[in-house]
């Protein structure tokens, strides 16, 4: 099935290279009426555009980094192309590809700050970065003749010249198909997959063991090397570039509203916008000027009414209502879930066994400001045990929760997992040693489909390079089956066929939950941190988890340390307890134990013993909000 | 000395795009990218009716106001408003598409001509200890001093002006506390529209000429100036148009080489940078807890 898919894949991408490659030049030589020199010259625009918004919505509508300096980087393929042909007389398909390095460079530069500053400030940078490049570097004399430019001439080799746009034509297809290819490729891998969790949540993304900086820079040396790929295919198009070419209003705008106007992530729709507003002018005639005042006035409109863009127009999707939380019946049981074959599993040690504790918490103190959130906090827990960890409200469950994965940074003591202290780990790291953990709020990617969250989970088992996955080499297709195969069995174990490529938002609380739980177990990680799994799940569902976390440890010998309000759940499944009270550990013990501490039904219900028992809450707080 | 006169001059118009990006950005979370360009097209009225129907200036500045301050209100009231909690960047993309509206509708009316605005006022300058300062350049003193007081004074001692300020501290408690949040944003769209024409007014005498484009100078310094303030205080805002001003006219002066020019637009991108990393609350805003 893979095999026929990946082989039809091959044989579209043959057929469309066929023809338009060979079609441009046939068309022009056979027929060279039909269409005139000047017409070809608008098809190379466009194609040039095409990548240019391609490069963008690379950036902007998977990774949701907003560039506005695109104008600066396409600049930067011109001119580099430019003086490597009119300087160093390279070809200019080796000029192209030089261009296409220097850009990817440069956007890794952008990249670094990009890291620290987000959205907005990203945006001011970005403008500022191509102002810089427009008024100062690109009329300067190390890459121009001042404001005179620089010219981009079509040097095949030697002193052979390409005059025939139509033949330019066909060379731009093949490169914009091989642009096409690889941002299909980024798209069909955990590449993509992750650029999409960093868009929507970053602290999503590290809990998916997603590596935030690695993947951020990523997609800015990519969109980098592709927007030099469009600049040179632009350049060697017009001819000549100068500093004016590559302006604000020109490019870096006109790139926005293609893929905004097109729909952020919509890659067809992308290029189908950039080659209508390229053309736009064209076919305005005399009214060439209100070209981009129609482009910035849909720009508007897009954003204020239809923020998918033209590409929700198109296809019309069915929008399922939102189930509301006490649909119970809608809410599966926990599924039996496949663990990761071998094959998927290199470099995941082995769990240890027997009395030695997995997880060790010394002395951990986390503040915020004044706060002291977590005070002196220690436990254990050991290997094939569900440990409890209770407490009141506000008690800093989650917040140690959190330092143990490595959200909220310690103030001091130490986090051990399997003897190896983990405290000055990133987030994303601790998730590959094996440490999964569910979120208060639950902590999937909203926008993402149930399949694609649990492809995301898998991020970690994806045992290929992402240089290898951008290429698509051989093996990437199998490994990238195999991960769907396993969600596939999860998906079906889970009764969620039909809602499998829905956005997990449209769905209930206590069915997000499932989701959620069934992403941790597709990593077969070695120790499950659940924070209030049974919140918004029906009381047999709750039942079901107990017999789900029991099984968890005893046929798959995983370590569970379980965060639970449901008292009886904790006390019908915990093998130890902690009580956590205004940030210190009060009481520990087995369950038995625990009932009977005067302490801990203090901590929890004040000095009354004849209060009522707790009840599940189904409030949900907010965890590590994007701004 | 004669050019820090003439880089406050720049700062303080810079200050009032400054002000103005700032007061709408605390007030609905909105970066207005197309804060100088409101006031650029508006200034063609009084190109339109001092220049060509020979009118006062004052009377075309008033139209210029008038034209912005009304730009200001539609956009925020069609545009805005219907997506008041939408991402902080999608905000700006909508500003983007407003910057790219007024650029292109220039570009459509007037590409390629220069157009010419009488002086504001018909005085002599004097000379100060070897520094002259034109006429247009104390007008523009007089009238961001006047402007920054009445603002301030509106701000600080009306009632809705203290429900403005409060809105731009915290949103959510100032609507609790009955401020209409619709008025508020209204209110400052407004304000950032007439700053915005005062600011291309008062620039316009130094660029000495109008045409689409030329103001690109007046966005990129506001805008930096905005962030070297950090977007947060009003009076940070000022200090950072002051500060942009005093610099590009420090380099302007003593940094021109044929070989790479308008370096002033590298020194900008590399303060904002350095602001953005070290020092995100701006020179004079206080570090968030």
């Amino acid at each position: 099935m893979r095999a026929i898919v990946g082989s039809a894949r091959r044989a579209n991408i043959a057929t469309a290279l066929l023809l338009l490659v060979v079609l441009p030049p046939l068309t022009s030589h056979a027929m060279p009426k039909l269409v005139e020199q000047h017409n070809w010259l608008l098809l190379d625009r466009g194609i040039a555009a095409a990548v240019a918004a391609m490069s963008l919505n690379l950036l902007l509508g998977y990774a949701g980094q907003i560039s506005l300096g695109h104008a600066g980087l396409l600049g930067v393929g011109a001119f580099t192309a430019g003086n490597l042909i009119t300087r160093m007389h390279l070809p200019m398909l080796l000029a192209t590809a030089v261009a296409i390095v220097v850009s990817a460079a440069i956007a890794l530069v952008i990249g670094v700050p990009a890291l620290r500053l987000r959205g907005l400030y990203l945006a001011i940078a970005t403008v500022l970065f191509a102002l810089a490049m427009q008024y100062s570097v690109f009329p300067s004399h190390a890459v121009s003749s001042g404001s005179a430019g620089v010219a981009v001439p079509r040097l095949l080799w030697g002193h052979s010249y390409l005059t025939d746009n139509a033949v330019f034509a066909s060379i731009c297809f093949v490169l914009f198909i091989g642009a096409w290819v690889i941002d299909d490729n980024i798209v069909r891998t955990r590449v993509g997959r992750a650029f999409r969790v960093i868009k929507e949540n970053e602290a999503v993304a590290q809990s998916f063991g997603v590596d935030v900086v690695r993947y951020k820079l990523m997609a800015f040396v990519v969109s980098g090397a592709m927007a030099g790929l469009a600049g040179a295919m632009y350049g060697q198009t017009i001819g000549h570039v100068d500093s004016a070419t590559f302006d604000l209003m020109s490019w870096s705008l006109p790139l926005v509203i293609m893929v905004i106007v097109g729909g952020m992530g919509h890659r067809l729709a992308v290029v189908i916008a950039a080659f209508f507003f390229m053309i736009l002018p064209d076919a305005l005639g005399s009214l060439h000027a209100i070209s981009p005042i129609i482009g910035s006035a849909l720009l508007m409109m897009t954003i204020a009414r239809h923020p998918e863009g033209m590409a929700d127009l198109l296809t019309i999707r069915r929008r399922p209502a939102a189930v509301s939380d006490d649909d119970d019946a809608s809410v599966p049981a926990l599924p039996d879930l496949p663990l990761p074959p071998a094959s998927l599993r290199s470099g995941v040690v082995p769990q240890p066994r027997g009395n030695n504790a997995l997880l060790e918490v010394e002395n951990v103190t986390v503040r915020f400001g004044g706060l002291t959130a977590v005070d002196h906090a220690s436990l254990e827990v050991p290997a094939g045990q569900i440990v409890g960890l209770i407490g009141p409200n506000g008690a800093g469950k989650s917040t140690l929760f959190n330092a143990v994965s490595g959200l909220v940074r310690t103030e001091s003591g130490i986090v051990r997992f399997r003897g190896e202290p983990i405290q000055d780990l990133r987030s994303d790291q601790r998730a590959r040693l094996g440490i999964a953990r569910s979120f208060q709020q639950v902590g999937l990617a909203m926008d993402l489909s149930v399949r694609d969250n649990l492809l995301l989970a898998q991020h970690q088992l994806a045992s290929y390079g992402d240089t290898a996955a951008v290429l698509m080499l051989p093996g990437v297709a199998e490994r990238e089956s195999e991960l769907r195969q396993r969600a596939d069995v999860a998906i079906e174990a889970l009764g969620f066929a039909d809602a499998a490529d829905k956005p997990v938002k449209f769905m209930s609380g206590g069915q997000q939950r499932i989701v959620e739980i069934a992403c941790l177990l597709l990593t077969a990680p070695d120790l499950v941190m659940l924070d209030e799994p049974s919140a918004g799940m029906a009381p047999g569902v709750a039942e079901n988890l107990a017999a789900r976390l029991r099984e968890l440890r005893d046929a798959l010998g995983r370590t569970v340390l379980l965060i639970e309000h449901n008292v009886p759940l904790v006390m019908d499944t915990c093998d130890y307890v902690y009580v956590l009270d205004a940030g210190r550990i009060i009481a520990s013990g087995t369950p038995a134990e625990i009932t009977a501490d005067q302490r801990v039904v203090e901590a929890y219900f004040g000095a009354a013993p004849d209060a009522p028992p707790p009840v599940a809450r189904r409030t949900r707080k907010t965890v590590g909000a994007p701004s | 000395m004669q050019t820090i006169v003439l880089g406050l001059i720049a700062g303080v118009i810079y200050a009032l795009i400054a002000v103005g990006i700032t007061l709408v950005y605390k007030c609905s979370r909105v970066l207005n990218f197309a804060q100088a360009e409101i006031g650029t097209l508006a200034l063609y009225w009084t190109w339109w009716l001092s220049g060509d129907h020979h009118l006062p200036w004052a009377v075309g500045a008033l139209a210029s106001i008038v034209f912005a301050v009304a730009v200001g209100l539609l956009f925020e009231r069609f545009f805005i408003r219907p997506i008041a909690t939408a991402p902080r960047v999608t905000l700006a993309v909508a500003t983007i598409g407003l910057l790219a509206l007024l650029a292109s509708v220039e570009a459509a009316l007037f590409i390629g001509s220069i157009k010419q605005l009488p002086n504001p006022i018909n005085a002599g300058g004097f000379t100060v200890a070897g520094v002259v300062v034109g006429p247009s350049q104390m007008l523009a003193l007089v009238v961001v001093a006047a402007v920054a007081l009445a603002l301030g004074a509106f701000l600080r001692f009306t009632d809705f002006g203290l429900g403005v300020l409060a809105s731009a501290d915290d949103p959510v408690a100032a609507q609790l506390m009955g401020v209409s949040r619709a008025k508020v944003s209204a209110f400052t769209w407004g304000v950032a529209g007439a700053l915005s024409a005062i600011a291309a007014l008062l620039n316009e005498p130094t660029v000495g000429a109008l045409a689409p484009g030329v103001f690109a100078g007046l966005f990129i310094g506001g805008l930096t100036a905005a962030l070297v303030g950090g977007l947060s205080s009003l009076p940070g805002a000022f200090a950072g148009g002051i500060l942009v001003g005093l610099i590009e006219a420090e380099i302007k002066a003593h940094l021109v080489f044929a070989s790479m020019p308008d370096l002033q637009y590298v020194a900008m991108l590399l303060m904002v940078l350095l602001v953005l990393l070290v020092r995100p609350q701006g020179v004079l805003g206080r570090a968030a807890a």
